[in-house]
């Protein structure tokens, strides 16, 4: 799963070594300020933040543009719908495209934004195992019964990926093809699903039984080192920069 | 259907921490009240963990295909179960695949989950008559499905009809959003009746899953 999805690199890094509760919740309160931005002169702040914080990561550049690929696709949309909205001062008109001074100002706030934001979360989060991050959640306090779900669905998605990959192979293989309005393939596709669940269900019952073996449900106190003062130096340092941003508007 | 960051203003993605942030609270006290839930998180989460894989099964729907929300079978499979679960699918999606956001996972907790949990209670109300009809256990899981879908595209408009900045002439977007919303009708429709589908299917093969957790 951490293989496939989350790519666990540059896990030397300056900040892979940061306490990760700490950096789940400096990243959370700099994504809450670079989403209020409302101003084109704070935009520089933002993009060298999140610069210093991609260079602190250590992770490839090649890394973000791959990232950025798939949700890039719906922001465009987005940004071009709301460059192409018009406003008050028109900068320059063809035919029905409007393009405005509120229309750039906008698109332009929204792609900082999204980019800054999804940027962060990527060098913050990646360069950890995700169980290391489910770890620092449930140390700040999301409940057991969420953390616990995350634990055994980042365990078992790789698994059913699989699954779902090896029954579509068969379905194939046995003469299924995939066409358009048809009730008979969305009826295939609902028993696919379906037998999913079925399996899904089965594999519960014995992976419950075999994590009570284990020691599942015992209260078992885990001490964790309590982060040290750089730890806290970077969460004091990401909240000057949250109250600049706010401050910059 | 998933807001991504940096669109809605800052009160809108708190509200929806802070929405979201209560609807979990409420569902993990109704899920504790019943005794003690750890027996039931291996099932919840692996049922979450199929639903999320089962979303990547592509419905073709011209001139694209469709992933599946399936909300409303998850709602009718985990009952209170769905919002933790979707909360934290939606965390894996928006730091896995960039879908979604990390500020708006209030808000598209609300989006989807809310609708998962109104689907719920409406195939649940099913479960009242002792021995219901194959008939009736169609119609109902038809409804879960097609009215948690619908229920979150209505929401989903909604955020970003209400969020377009002021000092753009929002008669073009406005039109854009209303046409993305009447583009998932077809949608709605098949959601609901793959719900219908899957829930016959597992009447027929493990009746015990439609019980809910």
């Amino acid at each position: 799963m951490n293989g496939h999805f989350i790519q666990h690199q540059g896990g030397s890094s300056v900040l892979a070594r940061w306490d990760a509760r700490l950096r789940l919740v400096a990243l959370l309160l700099l994504a809450f300020a670079f989403s209020a931005v409302t101003q084109l002169r704070t935009v520089p702040v933002m993009l060298a933040v999140t610069a210093l914080f991609w260079g602190l990561s250590g992770l490839p550049f090649a890394y973000l543009l791959r990232r950025l690929r798939y949700p890039s696709l719906l922001v465009l949309c987005m940004a071009v719908g709301w460059l192409l909205a018009g406003g008050k001062t028109v900068w320059y008109q063809f035919g029905p495209i409007t393009i405005s001074r509120e229309g750039v100002h906008a698109a332009l706030l929204l792609m900082a934004r999204f980019y800054c934001i999804l940027t962060l979360a990527i060098a913050f989060l990646a360069v950890s195992p995700l169980l290391t991050i489910i770890d620092a959640m449930r140390a700040l306090g999301i409940p057991f019964i969420m953390v616990d779900m995350a634990l055994l669905m980042v365990r078992y998605l790789e698994v059913l990926k699989e699954d779902i990959h090896n029954m579509n192979v068969s379905m194939r293989l046995r003469g299924f093809r995939n066409k358009a309005w048809s009730l008979q393939t969305i009826k295939t596709k609902s028993w696919l699903a379906g037998s999913l669940l079925l399996r899904s269900y089965d594999r519960a019952e014995g992976i419950y039984k075999a994590m009570r073996l284990r020691g599942y449900g015992r209260q078992v106190k885990r001490e964790k080192p309590a982060p040290s003062t750089i730890d806290w130096g970077g969460l004091v340092g990401s909240m000057a920069v949250v109250v600049a941003v706010f401050w910059l508007g | 259907m998933h807001v991504p960051d940096g669109i809605l203003p800052l009160p809108f993605t708190v509200a929806g921490y802070a929405v979201s942030a209560a609807a979990a609270a409420f569902c993990i006290w109704k899920i504790k009240q019943r005794g003690d839930p750890r027996e039931h998180i291996p099932k919840a989460a692996l049922l979450a963990a199929a639903f999320f894989s089962a979303s990547l099964i592509q419905i073709p729907i011209p001139p694209a295909s469709v992933h599946l929300v399936l909300s409303g079978l998850l709602g009718a499979v985990l009952g209170y179960f769905a919002f933790p679960a979707i909360l934290v699918a939606l965390f894996f999606q928006a730091v896995m695949f960039g879908h979604g956001g990390l500020t708006t996972l209030g808000v598209n907790g609300i989006i989807i989950g809310l609708p998962s949990l109104l689907s719920a209670m409406i195939f649940h109300m099913q479960a009242r008559s002792a021995n219901p009809s194959k008939g009736r256990t169609a119609l109902f899981g038809f409804s879960a499905g097609a009215i948690a879908t619908a229920v979150s595209v209505a929401l989903f408009i909604l955020f970003l009809y209400y969020t377009i900045p002021p000092h753009l002439d929002a008669t073009v977007e406005r039109s854009a959003i209303i046409t993305l919303g009447l583009l998932h009708i077809p949608v709605i429709v098949v959601e609901g009746i793959v719900t219908a589908l899957v829930v016959m299917f597992l009447r027929q093969t493990r009746p015990q899953l439609l019980a809910g957790l």
